[in-house]
């Protein structure tokens, strides 16, 4: 690989880096005016919210890592010979988006570097924080380790350290659940719920973004889709309708005990997500992009072409973006005194993030985008099956 | 000497909310300036009724000194800890900003202080009580709606309140065990 | 992420700024200029002056509590209650007592001496640094040709209450020259003290602690916080006491209270003469006492036939039924009863009749000199300073609102009958306004017409700590050093058991701001030899002359912050002795009103009607402002940052407004914009705004521009025996802003 492949020549590439650049842009003012002010001057969140959008991209980012790692792991953990075609770049933007996902996450947090040396000599074995650090950090070793392997041909040390880390995603990523499933203080997130639901959202995820990357692998170079991959994407496509299916399921199953019976707080939240303040990224960006039509498109043989299961994918990816703000955001709306807020309606506490948060998502996002179209251009990601 | 068990008996019924308490503590403790920064408050409830019979309770709170302390359990780091006197502390240092007990207590009880770069929350004044003196909100309140002592001691006024009245604690279904009394 | 680059201007940062010299001050940029001074650095306080803790009294508010400045290095840590204030304040502060710390380190407090910039308008805020000398020569060239051109009684003097240093400002008056002395009981209590003092020849102070039946009206005590009543009130003996409380608005006091009843507003007087009503019908009152201690109750029982609770019942809202039985419970409490009467600005014009009512209620049961019941108050004497106000050959005229009132106070005036005639130069002008710590601005009603009273002036200083809108409007502006920094005399507080408190600087002045008798002694100095002899005294020496009789006091009040010789009240001190009326005794008929052409008795006059989409202004108190100047205080501001108009919800609805939107508030002198509360907590035919908002000032930094001013609002009517203002005699319409 020399430096001249890096660079792009071709107008599309040239605008899509020059989009990503522009992005990037955005997110370091958004970083520059937290360096200058301090959070709590660009920020919105609150001492009533106190998690914002970035947790919830934080969230979203962690999620596409699991989901991608679990997908692209069925090849080369698991053996199925389809799957091992994206074994490569599943890995690699696995790998990216849990960093830009850690990256996001230090925004958030006042003291990233406390954080490092207090997790060590301090540490608190009964906080569900310290074990995802803990569990993150040892999966992007494997992931490290794994993309390492694969690259090399490593193939015994990519199976064992595949598993690892097949088995370090789920973990890591059912604790994240379980980093608002153990808060009993928010009705909305406590209980087993959410460390299981992490795990289902994370498939969908995985599956969409894997056929988005195998998608666009192509239309940016300019080539034909072998049928390899053809087939790979109408397989994608039928177990993403399965997934979807099951998302649909646990969202039905979260909406309804939130309703019946009207239990306190939990019920209060449900209604502000599904006929509230959420309402519209509920049912447009969650059910409909992230869920419904995906799951039509999916579904029906018709529509389950090459070009469907993209679309499919990239709707189900921003739905899934939505589906985790709305998710951190609902369950803090509950004021814990809502007599103590101003301005509060029925109790319910709103957020809506600042423009330097935003610039600090989009920033990530793109940073992400940026890092693996370079990545794409640095590395050989074909063949990396094993045969 | 045998350890203290501090706690703190309110009796709302003499709270004219008058918020003494609530800057009594900004200035003891050098709480930043900002509506959003502060230890302790002062609730007004909802108004009970329709005009003319209208009634309404004000109720003043900070952190409850959990027994079962959410906030202890979730903070990575240690920061939070609790003394051996039942005082729940956040040691600034170990505080990596990360918000958790902020959403782990149930009271709304912490906030993050910018100015010294943690997570804030009322100290029962240990520093105060240290030298003998009452938390800076019992001392200022004009009606004496706080009493602050240790339940270890069966003699204490607090241990004479709980023992006389009838009391509740705050969301007691949250298990949390808080130590901050209100006489009904 | 840290904040790396800069750091906020915290308290701590202020610290140690005083020193720092400024050129030229923008008033408008004075927090900038602060947080460019942090910045470079000279941020920290003086170190190794140690700790020590230093006895004082609160000049937030006019109930001088005792507290204890725990100071650090030279800074103020915080002010803590004195516990040896318990007899008068029952060793507390309350909220504004707490916040009293960032009087001093506030970045809007009066540093410099400043005049108006050459050329520039009042009111613009165009002030320029100046150096005392400059100032303080330009206010004596000033006073001088004022004199000179009109006469010694054209510069007008208004003070106010609390600073314990206003003596020597009303010196200043006497020693210039002028007659005119506007201090601040015709915006407060001067009908109270009319109407009490006109039947026990002196305005008592109600037993609080010892009363088992309160009856208030007019005084929302646990929000317009008096020590140690609103303490008492609910700390007393707790659930023996009954307190029946009138409020047209849901108050904390009416959260409080056993019974409250939404009276309809300056109908109060209709209650009061129904229970006497029901009282002297059936035979309830103290006859004994009635024939030992008092004159005129054969006239009150024939007077009062008419108003029969049934009567009553339809002009106050309050039903019949209860009427009677509030006045047989509190005749059967008696004399541990009291209605309580309150010290607030009247609420209309015959507001002294109204609380001669009070008077006579109270009397006819007992509730005098009594234990729990209302007592004269006691006081601690203190040596007297006495002065000899230059004579002078040349004529001045006396008061301008001489006989504008039928009592007039020689050294407090009438706020709004005088503004009146020096309006019109009836029957001499006004041209100069010295101003001490007084507001008129934002405490006389009418604020247009004060505006203008304002600009017919050729001269205008004031004098305070902070940049009041008074001060805004004014040519020359003098910084005092805040109760914090400075030596006030010593003060007798009069009551059920007497103190005497003082105020002795916990730190040395900051900035350039001075003592008050500092900054007299130097205007003095400039007027003329024989006013600056008068004032040849150092504060010191002042503080040994007022205790001449008794060095113990001065003692006391430097090592425990107050001075007292007993701590249990001593009932009956009045028995057997003549008191201060016409007839030596309680003046249920009061001869002297009648000689004067008064109602020897009080006789009901209705309010006038609210006009059909119409709403009556309320005013009223809360515990975190001390009218109009605390309000900016930082810690005070968070509590409350701006001011709300209460509307009741079925009134919201007929005018289609929503809670929280912005409105137009109109009344006959001017409109105010802010937000609408609609609540549940008032009548709906009334409305009601919170005190010391919609301020003019823009160095105001933190209050300017949000919420209405009621001073803004409030029509100047006033009540012609006493010359107190009429708070609520304003109808005020409601529009969407
Ligand atoms: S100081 Fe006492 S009375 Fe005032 S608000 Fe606080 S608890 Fe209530
Ligand atoms: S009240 Fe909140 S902050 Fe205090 S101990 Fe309990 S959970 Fe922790
Ligand atoms: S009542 Fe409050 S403001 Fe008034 S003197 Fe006392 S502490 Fe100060």
């Amino acid at each position: 690989m020399s430096f001249a492949t890096v660079i792009p020549k071709r107008p599309g590439e040239m605008l899509w880096f020059g989009l990503l650049c522009l992005g990037m842009m955005a997110g370091a003012v958004g970083v520059v005016q937290v360096l200058i002010h301090g959070h709590d001057h660009v920020y919105n969140v609150s001492r009533e919210i106190p998690w914002g959008i970035l947790i919830s991209t934080y969230v979203f980012f962690v999620v596409s890592s699991t989901g991608l790692c679990l997908v692209s792991s069925l090849g080369d953990v698991w053996g199925f010979e389809k799957f091992a075609i994206i074994g490569r770049r599943g890995h690699l933007l696995a790998l990216l988006t849990l960093v830009t996902g850690f990256g996001t996450m230090a925004m958030e947090l006042n003291h990233p570097i406390r954080m490092g040396l207090y997790a060590i000599i301090s540490p608190n074995f009964t906080s569900a924080i310290w074990w995802m650090g803990a569990l993150y950090g040892f999966y992007m070793v494997c992931l490290i380790v794994e993309f390492t392997s694969l690259m090399r041909g490593w193939t015994r040390l990519a199976f064992w350290s595949g598993l690892a880390g097949f088995f370090a995603a789920i973990t890591a990523h059912s604790n994240l659940g379980a980093v608002f499933g153990l808060l009993e203080a928010r009705h909305f997130w406590y209980g087993s719920y959410m460390p299981i639901y992490f795990i289902v959202s994370a498939l969908a995820s995985g599956a969409a973004l894997t056929v988005l990357i195998v998608y666009f692998n192509h239309k940016a170079r300019g080539i034909e889709m072998p049928p390899v991959y053809q087939e790979f994407m109408y397989t994608m496509g039928k177990l993403q309708a399965l997934f979807l299916g099951i998302l649909l399921f646990f969202v039905v199953w979260k909406i309804i005990p939130g309703l019946y019976g009207q239990p306190p707080e939990k019920y209060e939240t449900t209604m502000a997500w599904i006929t509230g303040p959420l309402a519209f990224n509920f049912w447009f960006f969650e059910l409909g992009l992230g869920i419904l039509i995906p799951l039509i498109i999916v579904a029906n043989r018709r529509t389950r072409t090459v070009f469907g299961v993209m679309i499919a994918g990239l709707l189900s990816t921003i739905g899934i973006f939505f589906m985790r703000y709305d998710l951190v955001i609902a369950g803090q709306m509950v004021s814990m005194r809502p007599e103590a807020v101003e301005g509060a309606s029925h109790g319910l506490i709103h957020y809506f993030p600042s423009f330097t948060e935003i610039g600090i998502v989009i920033g990530a996002l793109c940073l992400c985008l940026f890092l693996y179209s370079l990545a794409e251009r640095v590395f050989d990601l074909e063949g990396g099956h094993r045969h | 000497m045998s350890n203290k068990r501090y706690a703190m008996v309110l009796d709302t019924r003499k709270c004219i909310d008058c918020k003494a308490c609530t800057v009594a503590c900004k200035a003891e403790n050098h709480v930043p300036l900002g509506r959003e920064n502060y230890r302790n408050w002062v609730m007004e409830e909802a108004l009970r009724g329709r005009y003319p019979n209208l009634g309404q309770e004000f109720t003043p709170g900070q952190c409850m000194h959990c027994a079962n302390t959410p906030c202890k359990r979730v903070c990575p780091t240690k920061a939070t800890g609790v003394n051996a006197d039942g005082i729940v502390t956040v040691e600034n240092k170990k505080c990596i900003g990360c918000k958790y007990c902020m959403t782990a207590c149930p009271y709304n009880a912490r906030y993050y202080n910018e100015e010294i770069g943690a997570v804030d929350k009322c100290t029962f004044c240990e520093h105060r009580i240290l030298t003998g003196r009452e938390p800076a909100c019992v001392e200022t309140c004009p009606t004496r709606v706080r009493v602050f002592g240790d339940l270890n001691d069966p003699n204490s006024e607090v241990s004479l309140l709980l023992a006389k009245h009838p009391h509740r604690v705050m969301k007691p279904e949250m298990g949390t065990k808080p130590y901050l009394f209100y006489l009904i | 992420m840290a904040r790396l680059l800069e750091k906020k201007v915290s308290r701590r940062h202020f610290m140690g700024l005083s020193s720092c010299a400024l050129a030229t001050i923008a008033i408008g940029s004075q927090v900038k200029v602060l947080k460019a001074l942090a910045k470079d650095g000279r941020i920290d306080a003086p170190t190794g002056l140690g700790s020590k803790d230093v006895y004082s009294s609160c000049g937030m508010c006019v109930n001088k509590c005792g507290f204890i400045a725990r100071v650090k290095d030279g800074v103020i840590q915080k002010l803590d209650p004195n516990p040896e204030f318990f007899i008068r304040s029952r060793a507390m502060l309350c909220a504004r007592g707490n916040a009293g710390v960032k009087v001093v380190y506030d970045p809007d407090r009066l540093k410099y001496p400043l005049v108006r910039v050459e050329g520039s308008k009042r009111g613009e805020g165009k002030f320029r640094r100046a150096t005392w000398e400059e100032a303080l020569d330009l206010v004596a060239k000033n006073m001088n040709e004022i004199k000179d051109k009109y006469s010694r009684a054209s510069v007008m003097f208004a003070s106010t209450e609390g600073t314990f240093s206003e003596h020597f400002f009303t010196q200043l008056a006497e020693c210039y020259g002028s007659p005119n002395t506007l201090r601040h009981p015709t915006l407060c209590l001067s009908s109270n003290i009319q109407g009490f003092g006109a039947t026990f020849g002196t305005n008592p102070t109600p037993d609080v602690l010892n009363a088992d039946f309160i009856i208030m009206s007019g005084a929302n005590r646990s929000e317009a916080l008096m020590t140690p009543d609103s303490i008492d009130l609910l700390r007393g003996d707790g659930g023996k006491r009954k307190l029946i409380y009138l409020d047209p608005r849901f108050t904390k006091t009416s959260a409080k209270a056993d019974e409250w009843y939404p009276i309809k507003p300056g109908t109060d007087m209709a209650f009061i003469l129904a229970m006497i009503h029901v009282i002297v019908t059936e035979n309830l009152q103290d006859q004994a006492f009635i024939d030992e201690f008092t004159v005129g109750f054969e006239q009150l029982v024939p007077h009062v036939a008419p108003y029969t609770p049934e009567w009553a019942a339809t002009e106050c809202e309050i039903p019949a039924a209860d009427i009677r039985r509030i006045a047989k419970e509190f005749a059967a409490a008696a004399p541990r009863a009291v209605y309580y009467q309150g010290r607030r600005s009247s609420f209309m014009a015959n507001d002294t009749q109204m609380r001669r009512a009070m008077a006579i209620l109270n009397a006819i049961v007992g509730n005098w000199d009594t234990k729990g019941g209302l007592i004269p108050n006691a006081n601690i004497e203190l040596t007297k300073h006495d002065y000899l106000a230059p004579w002078y050959d040349e004529d001045i005229p006396g008061r301008l609102d001489e006989g504008s009132v039928t009592y007039l106070s020689e050294k407090d005036g009438a706020w709004p009958a005088f503004r009146d005639r020096a309006l019109a130069a009836d029957p001499y002008p006004i041209k100069g306004m010295m101003v001490y710590k007084q507001n008129p601005l934002a405490s006389v009603p009418n604020r247009a017409k004060t505006l203008k009273l304002m600009e017919q002036m050729d001269f205008i200083c004031t004098i305070d700590i902070t940049m009041s809108d008074t001060a805004w409007y004014s040519d020359v502006v003098l910084p005092e050093a805040t109760y914090l920094e400075r030596q006030d005399p010593l003060e007798a507080l009069g009551g059920i058991v007497p103190v005497v408190a003082f105020r002795q600087p916990c730190i040395p002045p900051m900035f350039e701001s001075k003592e008050s008798l500092w900054i007299i002694q130097e205007i003095a100095k400039r007027l003329s030899e024989e006013i600056a002899a008068e004032f040849d005294f150092t504060m010191e020496e002042h503080l040994h002359h007022q205790v001449k009789h008794n060095p113990q006091i001065l003692e006391d009040l430097r090592t425990k912050g107050i001075y007292y010789e007993s701590t249990e009240p001593n009932y009956g001190r009045t028995r057997g002795t003549a008191l201060k009326t016409k007839s030596g005794k309680i003046e249920i008929f009061s001869q002297k009103y009648a000689d004067n052409g008064l109602d020897p008795l009080p006789v009901y006059t209705r309010p006038t009607a609210v006009p059909s989409n119409r709403y009556r202004l309320l005013v009223g108190r809360h515990a975190y402002f001390t009218h109009g100047t605390t309000a900016n205080n930082p810690y005070l501001h968070d509590i409350m940052p701006e001011n709300t108009l209460w509307l009741n919800p079925v009134e919201a609805q007929k005018l289609g407004l929503k809670n929280g939107q912005m409105v137009k508030v109109r009344s006959a002198v001017g409109e105010e914009k802010l937000k609408l509360e609609v609540t549940q907590k008032i009548r709906p035919d009334s409305v009601y705004m919170a005190h010391g908002f919609g301020v003019l000032s823009k160095a105001q930094t933190n209050i300017y521009g949000k919420g209405g001013s009621d001073a803004a609002l409030i029509e100047e009517k006033y009540c012609p025996i006493s010359g107190n203002v009429a708070m609520h005699e304003t109808f005020v319409e409601i529009l969407p802003a």
